[in-house]
């Protein structure tokens, strides 16, 4: 379903992701794991193309110089040069790290922003089975993004990216902040997203423990680089994983 | 009872012209300093309409408030967009643009007393025992139409929704396929329509002048910065404040000290409260 290879992200002179190449197969949900600025985020907006739309302010502000090198393709269709917006459009959508929701806007609002893309039907279709997957969000639907609890944040920055009706979902660090039970939660609500509305997931965590239960496929990211990658049970089984990522020697 | 009345008036009448500046400015960031001479140059064109080609007046309007939605979407498609992020030279090249337009008027022969639109309506009324002209009182109707039209259209419609979620986190639009380009055209091309709504439905109240093209700009500003910049509501406030200030100020201390109100404005509020009465930004810290 997405293929990219190749991936080089520079900032100046600094290597943010060296020649990663990674794929997510359909109805998969593909774990990418690694420590702080190991990639996941650079990796994760270059395939989401908002890393094409940062390189493009940068250079027109005279910042930072970032160079993207390396090909995508989704849906047997090289996406290399499309801009964000035409990409969800395709079908993959963001839910960005530290969840960026709306904060002047209600939640439903919010949702409603993110079905932008969506016809009325499946807007109302979606809708409720947001509701049903975060039934917290429907007793929330008049309050304010900016004062919902982390948790309920989490919950609506994943409702309002299903709004855009994605057939890839990626998801930044969902469980970043949150207490165990949440975590929990969203780890059971992203498989029955997988399972019900056949969406493919790729999610990125510093943490494997809470997510890998239910990962089909995990790549493991140092400094850059994608160091070791393979189907779950053989990630779990490597020693130097079961080290670094689970605290179990 | 005057005092209320032609407060009303005023705010309203500053509400208007300072809608377009906010409408931009809270959705693409860009501070769009040839406001004023959209303003200006939307009655020139309506005028020119009206009186040089004959038209019907009501069709002189609306062609021209189309009009100048054509060249705020030009404004920002050929010249903001390569300077987009960089808020001096932002405001450079907007305030390039306005002198031009404003200057090549002048330049144009577009000077003096001779230039004015109707007003919509002749007569007046007498509401207790001050007359009202009906001008005044259509331009209360219209702006509360217009304050309303713009918030059901960002309340209600997809395009109005995704401006909004633009204004708060552009990246966030990004994300679920909402086009920044396209939106920030939008904004500009809407923005400049409200100026030029504003110039329409003000200017027959007085001469059509280029002057009045600074005027504008700098009531507009005052308005937005006093009500926090890039918040509608809030603008629709400070206007209402910076509105009845001048109209007392013009009532006690004379009508040379009503530009003095603005600036004044300006100024207390970067010193006091620098974003503004009713900037919401600032209380809605991030929750981690």
């Amino acid at each position: 379903m997405l293929e990219a290879t190749g991936l080089m992200v520079f900032y100046e002179n600094m290597l943010a992701l060296n020649n990663v190449s990674i794929k997510c197969e359909d109805k998969q949900i593909v774990g990418v794991f690694g420590a702080n600025s190991a990639g996941k985020s650079t990796l994760m907006y270059t395939i989401s193309g908002i890393m094409e739309d940062i390189r493009k302010k940068e250079d027109m502000a005279g910042g930072e110089r970032i160079t993207v090198l390396g090909q995508v393709r989704f849906l047997g269709r090289d996406i290399t040069d499309l801009k964000p917006s035409k990409r969800a459009r395709e079908g993959i959508v963001l839910c960005p790290e530290r969840r960026r929701i709306f904060p002047e806007c209600s939640v439903m609002e919010n949702l409603r922003i993110g079905a932008y893309l969506a016809t009325s039907s499946q807007a109302k279709d979606t809708l409720e089975y947001v509701f049903k997957v975060y039934p917290p969000l429907e007793r929330l639907q008049k309050r304010v993004g900016g004062f919902l609890s982390g948790g309920e944040q989490q919950m609506l920055a994943v409702g309002r990216a299903l709004m855009a009706q994605p057939k890839l979902l990626l998801m930044d660090e969902p469980l970043l902040g949150l207490s165990p039970r949440i975590q929990s939660m969203l780890v059971r609500s992203t498989k029955e997203i997988r399972d019900e509305k056949g969406i493919s997931i790729i999610v990125t965590e510093q943490y494997a423990r809470p997510v890998l239960p239910i990962v089909d496929y995990a790549f493991i990211l140092e400094n850059g680089a994608a160091v070791l990658e393979g189907p779950r049970d053989e990630v779990l089984d490597n020693p130097d994983v079961r080290s670094a990522y689970f605290g179990v020697s | 009872m005057d005092i209320l009345i032609y407060g009303t008036v005023n705010s309203i009448a500053l509400a208007l012209m300072a809608l377009g500046f906010a409408l931009v400015y809270g959705i693409s960031r860009v501070p769009n300093f040839a406001h004023g001479a959209l303003y200006v140059i939307t009655g020139f064109i309506a005028w020119s309409l009206l009186r040089g080609l004959g038209l019907n007046y009501l069709l002189s309007i609306v062609l021209a408030i189309i009009a100048i939605g054509v060249v705020g979407a030009l404004i920002y498609q050929f010249v903001l967009i390569r300077v987009r992020g960089m808020a001096i030279s932002e405001i450079i090249a907007s305030y390039a643009i306005g002198l031009a337009i404003l200057e090549g008027l002048r330049w144009g022969g577009f000077k003096g007393t001779t230039y004015t639109l109707p007003v919509f309506i002749e007569g007046s009324i007498n509401i207790g025992d001050i007359p009202v002209d009906l001008h005044r009182l259509l331009v209360i109707a219209i702006g509360i139409a217009v304050v309303a039209f713009l918030w059901l259209f960002t309340h209600y419609t997809r395009i109005g929704l995704a401006l909004r979620g633009m204004a708060q986190d552009e990246r966030a639009a990004l994300m679920l396929g909402i086009d920044s380009d396209i939106m920030a055209v939008v904004a500009m091309a809407s923005g400049a329509m409200l100026a030029g709504l504003a110039g329409i439905v003000l200017l027959p109240l007085g001469n059509i002048v280029v002057e009045k093209g600074y005027d504008v700009l700098i009531q507009a500003i005052a308005v937005c910065i006093v009500g926090g910049l890039g918040s509608w509501m809030g603008a629709v406030l400070a206007a209402f404040l910076i509105g009845f200030a001048q109209i007392l100020t013009v009532v006690y201390l004379g009508t040379h000290f009503q530009m003095v109100v603005a600036l004044l404005a300006i100024i207390l509020t970067l010193i006091l409260r620098p974003s503004g009465l009713f900037g919401m930004q600032k209380e809605l810290e991030e929750r981690v």
